[in-house]
């Protein structure tokens, strides 16, 4: 007796992420903070009138002292604690190896707000340095003092954006697997452990009910770092042919498990900062060639990270990680979905690109831009599961995931497009020895 | 100015350390005679002229005037109260006798003017009158009140003759006789009888002093010549010295003893004449050590220049002047303005004032200046070029009002030529430019005197202190952004304040008002002597010699210029290094100031010394004098106290208050004025024995000097043997004691424990048992410990510096140049590197094979180009110089490319060698680092390896390696080689660009675009290899160009800088060209993409309408 799989729609929005007509020709990152500024500002300014609407809008250059006006502007933190490229070349070594922070977070930090025109340091405790990072694009109310600084008494951020209204209520439930840091080829994957979470989606494990279960799955979405190719062989100059298959290994052991849930089921692969992807965000979808067996099956797809999708008219946006990781650096937050829905308020998936965050230098658009509020939104290679709902001011409603780190947790996630509940699916493999 | 450290050199030549410049023109000027100071006033018209001109501008005028100083208060306006001020400058005119203060004379006299600050911010110019001239000569034996009547007559007559054009009623004012005694040579009597010769004006005294050194003619004593006594003591230094002033101290003048001068000459708020005895000196103590509220001035201003030619002040007109005024001891500016010329977007928190005309931009600036009325003005090589090319240009713009810029009413600033000459450096003339009243602090001649650093670029200077990059903008670029919009130019005015600010920055960070006015106060000569004079340390000697000698009535002789043939002596000497690398701890004994106190403890003075005549003649007890190692004889102070003893104990006890004091001070800036002082106190001891030591100095004396020296080798010697003999098995300890090394004032001791803290202990023990030998206050002091400790040669060494057991405080080097400018970045980093891992780490075969996998990365052409560039210094045109340089030859060849960007004199070249045709001379082999990024030019690693790697890294591996040359510079690791196929190179122009294989690099047939079909089933691992490189470049690229967002502050637009010094310009440059290439190599795989989509199409049905589960079994 077989059962049939639940069907469900598909449409790929990561056309915005895709880097083709675009280059590399000298181009440097002022552009993308242009573009952003004038996308962000054309949204601001037609949200004060309705904020403030008793006070003018002004340009940093058009400050006057003392006079209460609302400014739009980049934000730029200046962080003390920053680590910068030129002191690995101008310090002398220092004697005591540095430890770097995890967070670089310090209370000298302070925010400065820049438009083309100009900047303007920021002052006053409305606006705490350690929430906001380098990036974000905000209207601030408030007014020049003597000293050149600009008091802030109030801070509009732009909100969540619009939504498309959720599908109505099927009654069925179809689950979406989310998993994040398979990390094959790592000291900490442990095969077994992979094969058993294949198994169960594949309809392989367990009784009926487990099963019918399984069978509404409708997709399996890998949220970056698949594989960990050992840094040694790609940096080392003049490899051993023996080192060079290595590389290779852990991606043909890839294959074959993604071969496997690929002949039962739809998957998406996003790469992460592991993956034998390039760096900088965008990062662009795995290459079919590296493959061979998988990249057969039609229900097999290389994504692009960030990657955005709807599954059955439902919105899902998501990362392999960087974003959040990046913002957990240079910010400060009491959990990581904390950081997911400012993302989502400051309307940016990435606002810390390219400052701290490595990405495309773009010259005529901001892909990171969040146009169309995401019904889920999750970021991957997380350390743990963590989940939340959110409201935004006009009924938007949206699931956060925080995807863990599957190879050091043993957890993937499922979700239930039919109303967005989740939960995590746990494997554990021990051996009593 | 754009590019301005590189381009302002031109102007600014680098002036040698004070201690090693050969005589010439800088000395001659210290020694010259007070120059009259001819005002050069402007003429009444002139002046109404200016006052129309100041009336058309009513509207910029209000805005000046909110930042003029605060009003005078009621009882200062009424006379009714004492004036104290801290003086800052002084200085002399030639005017008319003050009728009221000094009814007994007329005539032309000199007045003093003292410029200064109250604690309440106001403008002083105190005008002192009274004060006259005079030197003295040794009266000949016989002489009495008759003859010297006489002598008067004579030397009168002589003077007249000399100066005809001088119309002046007397000459000589009076001749007295006074009873003193020369410091030269100890002398058994006390004094003697010497004439004081009072003349008119101060620039009499040198000639007076001539026709007395050539001779006269006396009755009764036939042709005489005499010997001056302080004739070359400029006016007014002699008037500090007799009023007790010293440079930056706190002057009162009582309420009634003072008058308002009836018209007012400067622009100071309170301007007066007083008497010279009317003055009260405070000594800067208590209340009067703190500092008045100074108004510091930095600005910078931007001249656009036509392409390919330095700014000429006779074509390039001035476009922005950046001002920033800075209150003594606050830490924001509290004003910040910039005129522009032409309009400009404003600036957040800065005042810009934009003018039709470049006149109107020159007039602002001057008005500013007389409005915020500063008294000290700043910048970066403002001296050598901002200040003159205002002035020229205004010259050149024919703006006769523009150079009143000082504090004396209608008169112009003075632009004098100066040549200086050096055996280093040649002859090179400059401007300097006198501004009356105004201090100038020229940051960039302080740091070339006080600081030894590998590039005085503002940009490298703000790196090293403020750890901040400064962006850079091309010359070439500046026209540019003039000849855009409002918002371009507000682009320059932002780069412009930048440099008005970095240079207030240093001088905050760096303490340098404190430090100079303490070195001012400590050896009592003006703030202006210390920063313009070439010869500060002699002139601050020279000035505390004469304050003493004139407490104890002893004159000094001004001395005829010996030349340097009175011989050299045997300097310090440096025990025999026993080169090795030292695993166990090396203790360090240090001789406490050892220069001052051999002088202090043997008594060496000019007042001291015998004469080997006097030896025989006057029959000291020999008990009662000291025979130095040298020969010389000096007597002990019972019978003769002597005076460098006495200034350097003076000296030394003051710094000990000095640092006692700063241990308790809570306050910033009192903390601030203590540590200054201590500085200055110390830095004032050890110049006297170099003072003595200078042969073409003011009072050489190299009995003194030579007798220091050889007191200090017999020091060392003493006590390596003192050492060797106490610390040995014999005598109970645990090994024998051996010292390794010995410099001027340090012996390295290994006492062959292995523990750090024993080593302190004996050490300890050691420092103190040799002391006791010493005679007072000559004191040996242990200090630090060495451990490891590498040393290679004599001065050269470096090891780990311990002062506690636990931890070791840093990594010391000396000698081993890694700063030196015409070495590349990788010799700095590889040596530093390699100390790091031998001395650190303790890893030596880590450091061995660092050094190995550099020298392969060089040969294999991986080196970040970067590290290779050579800089140097373009101070003529190619045909000045005598031998082809490198530098030289490139900057005429990139003329040829393209004259707006190449180098111009003054400017600094980097370059690198590059692999040239064989044969090819060195200085052909030169390129510019961006041509050869752009056009794949295969560097030289020979001459890398060769002339700059081989040598430093032998010497620091040839104490720890055998065979270090063998080991590193010619093993395996040398035999692969790599070089780049240049793109620009002849043959390959012709080249047909063919497609290989990216595994194999086979060349590929019809139908493959990225892999041939032998490495087909390689594709997954050579595209991770692919990817992995693009991805490291997209880190680069991200980092880098966020950096140089980050140093230009600004996130919206692009970054302009050019700044060859900064460390990440080459790599930024090559980052953006690899991620091209990298990328386009990684396209080449979705190539394939493309084919496999096809080729997947008849696949794809294959996984259709999948079933649930494995299609192959049933549940």
């Amino acid at each position: 007796m077989g059962m049939e799989r639940v069907q469900c729609t598909y449409d790929s929005l990561d056309e915005t992420f895709e880097i083709r007509e675009e280059m590399y020709q000298g181009q440097q990152y002022s552009h993308i903070y242009f573009t952003r500024l004038r996308l962000m500002r054309t949204l601001l300014y037609s949200l004060v009138p309705h904020w403030k609407p008793n006070f003018p809008v002004c340009t940093v250059l058009g400050l006057e002292e003392s006079k209460e006006c609302v400014i739009v502007g980049t934000l730029y933190k200046h962080m003390k604690l920053k680590p910068c490229i030129l002191d690995e070349y101008s310090k002398q070594k220092s004697v005591v190896p540095l430890v770097q922070p995890r967070n670089f977070v310090h209370s000298d930090d302070y925010l400065v707000l820049e438009d083309e025109s100009g900047r303007v340091k920021l002052n006053g405790n409305i606006i705490p340095p350690s929430e906001y990072v380098t990036g974000i694009v905000v209207a601030l109310l408030g007014k020049e003092s003597g000293a050149g600084d600009f008091l802030v008494q109030d801070v509009l951020d732009a909100g969540l954006p619009p939504q498309i209204e959720f599908p109505l209520k099927s009654g069925e439930d179809k689950y979406v697997v989310l998993v994040s840091g398979l990390s094959v080829g790592s000291s900490s994957s442990n095969p077994l452990q992979f094969q058993l979470l294949v198994d169960h989606i594949t309809g392989h494990l367990g009784d009926e009910k487990e099963q019918s279960i399984a069978s509404q799955i409708v997709r399996l979405i890998f949220a970056g770092n698949l594989v960990e190719i050992p840094q040694r062989l790609l940096n080392g100059q003049n490899l051993a042919s023996k080192d060079l298959a290595r590389i290779s290994e852990p991606i043909r052991e890839l294959d074959i498990l993604l071969s496997q849930i690929a002949a039962g089921l739809p998957l998406d692969i996003m790469p992460g900062p592991s993956d034998p992807a390039n760096f900088s965000l965008p990062q662009q979808s795995l290459h079919r060639c590296l493959f061979p067996g998988s990249s057969m099956y039609n229900t097999f797809r290389s994504c692009t990270n960030p990657h955005c999708f709807e599954l059955d008219n439902v919105r899902f946006l998501g990362t392999s990680g960087q974003n959040v990781d990046d913002l957990d650096k240079y910010s400060d937050a009491k959990d990581k979905l904390e950081f997911m829905e400012r993302t989502l308020r400051w309307r940016h998936l990435a606002p810390t690109a390219p400052n701290t965050l490595g990405c495309f230098p773009y010259t005529k658009r901001d892909p990171f831009f969040i146009e169309s509020c995401p019904h889920v939104y999750f970021v991957g290679n997380q350390d743990k599961f963590e989940t939340r709902v959110i409201k935004g001011s006009e009924g938007q409603l949206v699931r956060l995931v925080c995807v863990p780190k599957f190879s050091e947790t043993g957890v993937a996630v499922m979700l239930n497009i039919r109303d967005l509940e989740c939960h995590a699916l746990s494997f554990g493999t021990q051996f009593s020895s | 100015m754009s590019n301005k450290a590189s381009r302002k050199r031109t102007a600014a030549p680098p002036q040698p350390p004070p201690a090693k410049q050969p005589l010439m023109s800088q000395e001659e000027e210290f020694m010259d005679e007070d120059v009259f100071i001819d005002q050069s006033l402007v003429l009444e018209d002139e002046e109404s002229i200016i006052l129309r001109d100041i009336e058309q501008r009513q509207a910029l005028a209000a805005r000046l005037s909110k930042w003029m100083r605060p009003p005078l208060s009621a009882d200062y306006v009424a006379q009714s109260r004492s004036v104290i001020f801290q003086q800052l400058e002084i200085d002399y005119v030639i005017g008319e006798s003050h009728r009221e203060l000094l009814p007994n004379l007329s005539g032309a006299a000199a007045i003093i003017r003292i410029f200064g600050v109250t604690k309440e911010g106001h403008s002083v110019c105190c005008n002192v009158h009274g004060f006259e001239p005079y030197f003295y000569v040794c009266c000949p034996p016989g002489m009495g009140p008759d003859d010297i009547s006489h002598f008067h007559q004579t030397l009168e007559g002589r003077m007249r003759e000399a100066n005809r054009n001088n119309n002046v009623g007397k000459f000589v004012r009076r001749i007295e006789m006074v009873q003193k005694r020369s410091i030269m040579h100890y002398q058994q009597s006390d004094s003697q009888p010497f004439l004081k010769i009072v003349v008119a004006l101060p620039t009499m005294v040198a000639s007076c002093r001539g026709i007395l050194d050539r001779g006269i003619q006396l009755d009764g004593l036939g042709m005489k010549s005499f010997l001056t006594y302080e004739s070359n003591v400029l006016f007014a230094l002699r008037f500090m010295i007799d009023c007790n002033i010293v440079g930056g101290n706190w002057i009162e003048i009582p309420a009634g003893k003072y008058k308002k001068t009836m018209k007012n000459l400067s622009y100071c708020q309170l301007e007066f004449d007083c008497l010279y005895s009317e003055l009260i000196s405070h000594a800067p103590e208590g209340e009067y050590s703190k500092m008045a509220p100074f108004r510091i001035l930095s600005f910078d201003i931007e001249c656009a220049g036509r392409k390919g030619h330095f700014p000429d002040p006779s074509h390039d007109p001035v476009i922005q002047i950046a001002n920033l005024v800075t209150l003594q001891g606050e830490d924001q500016p509290i004003i910040r303005n910039v005129m522009t010329l032409e309009s400009c977007s404003p600036i957040v928190g800065v005042d810009v004032m934009s003018f039709d005309t470049e006149r109107e931009v020159l007039l602002a600036w001057r008005e500013f200046i007389r409005e915020v009325d500063p008294d000290i003005i700043i910048g970066y090589n403002i001296c050598k070029f901002d200040l003159p090319y205002l002035i020229e240009r205004a010259a050149n713009l024919k703006i006769a009002e523009f150079p009143i810029l000082g504090r004396i009413r209608n008169s112009r600033v003075r632009v004098k030529d100066t040549t200086f000459s050096s055996r280093q450096y040649g002859t090179r003339e400059s401007k300097e430019v006198t501004v009356e009243g105004r201090v100038q602090f020229d940051l960039l001649q302080v740091m070339q005197r006080d600081y030894k650093l590998s590039s005085y670029s503002l940009n490298s200077v703000s790196a090293h202190f403020l750890s901040e990059q400064k962006e850079d903008v091309h010359h070439s670029i500046i026209s540019d952004l003039q000849n855009g919009t409002a918002e371009t130019r507000r682009r320059l005015a932002v780069y412009c304040l930048k440099d008005a600010y970095l240079p207030q920055r240093l001088l905050d960070k760096l303490m340098f008002i404190y430090n100079y006015v303490e070195m001012a106060r400590v050896t009592g000569v003006p703030i202006s002597f210390l920063l313009s004079r070439g010869q500060s340390i002699k002139a601050n000697v020279l000035s505390q010699l004469l304050r003493k000698a004139r407490q104890k009535n002893m004159v000094i002789p001004n001395v005829k210029q010996a030349g340097s043939e009175q011989g050299t002596f045997e300097g310090a000497t440096v025990l025999e290094a026993r080169a090795g690398f030292y695993e166990k701890p090396i203790a360090t004994l240090d001789f406490a100031s050892l220069y001052p106190s051999i002088m202090m403890a043997y008594n060496l003075c000019y007042c001291t010394l015998v004469t080997p005549e006097d030896v025989q003649k006057l029959n000291i007890p020999p008990e009662s004098v000291n025979r130095t190692p040298s020969g010389e004889t000096f007597v002990k102070s019972n019978l003769q106290k002597g005076i460098l003893p006495e200034i350097l104990e003076e000296l030394l006890t003051a710094r000990k208050r000095a640092k006692a004091d700063l241990k308790e001070a809570k306050d910033p800036l009192e903390r601030a004025v203590l540590d200054g002082r201590q500085l200055a106190l110390k830095i004032s001891a050890n110049s006297v024995y170099g003072f003595t030591g200078a042969t073409i100095g003011q009072l050489p004396c190299l009995e003194i000097s030579s007798s220091v020296t050889s007191y200090g080798r017999q020091m060392i010697e003493h006590t390596k043997k003192l050492v060797e003999d106490k610390f040995t098995t014999l005598n109970g300890y645990e090994h024998n004691a051996e010292v390794i090394y010995g410099d001027t004032d340090s012996v390295m001791v290994q006492f062959g424990v292995s523990a750090v803290d024993q080593a302190m202990n004996l050490g300890r023990e050691a420092a103190e048992y040799i002391s006791g030998t010493f005679t007072k206050p000559i004191k040996l002091e242990f200090e630090k410990v060495y451990y490891p400790y590498l040393l290679i040669s004599k001065k050269r060494y470096a090891g780990l510096f311990w002062t506690k057991p636990d931890n070791f405080d840093k990594m010391d080097t000396k000698g081993i140049e890694t700063v030196r400018r015409d070495n590349c970045l990788l010799v700095k980093n590889l040596v530093n590197d390699c100390l790091h891992k031998i001395l650190i780490d303790r890893d030596i075969p880590g450091a061995v094979q660092y050094v190995k996998n550099a020298i392969s990365d060089l040969l294999m052409n991986r080196m970040d180009l970067s590290l290779l560039v050579i800089t140097k210094g373009l101070t003529k045109t190619g045909d000045d110089y005598e031998v082809k340089a490198a530098h030289v030859e490139l900057a005429e060849r990139m003329r040829k490319r393209d004259a707006a960007t190449a180098p111009n004199v003054g400017d600094r070249v980097p370059y690198v060698i590059i692999k040239a045709a064989k044969g090819a001379k060195a200085y052909e082999k030169s390129e510019d680092p961006i041509y050869v990024l752009e056009n794949n030019i295969p560097i030289d690693p020979q001459y890398y390896l060769e002339n700059q790697i081989s040598k430093p890294i032998l010497r620091i591996f040839e104490p720890i390696l055998k065979n270090a040359s063998r080991e590193l510079l010619h093993g395996s690791h040398t035999r692969s080689i790599s070089i780049s196929t240049p793109s620009n190179s002849g043959i390959l122009k012709f080249a047909k660009k063919q497609l290989t294989c990216i595994g194999c690099k086979a060349v590929l047939g019809k139908g493959y675009h990225t892999v041939c079909s032998h490495c087909k089933g390689r594709e997954a691992e050579l595209y991770c290899k692919t990817v992995s490189q693009v991805s490291e470049l997209e880190v680069l690229f991200g980092r880098l160009w966020t950096q140089c967002q980050e140093c230009q502050g600004s996130l919206h637009q692009d970054v302009l800088c050019t700044s060859r010094d900064c460390p990440i310009f080459y790599r930024r440059k090559k980052a953006q060209k690899d991620m091209a290439e990298a990328k386009s190599q990684l396209d080449r795989f979705c190539d394939i993409w493309f084919i496999a989509e096809f080729y997947l199409e008849d696949h794809r049905n294959r996984g259709r309408n999948v079933l649930f589960g494995n299609p192959d079994r049933t549940f």
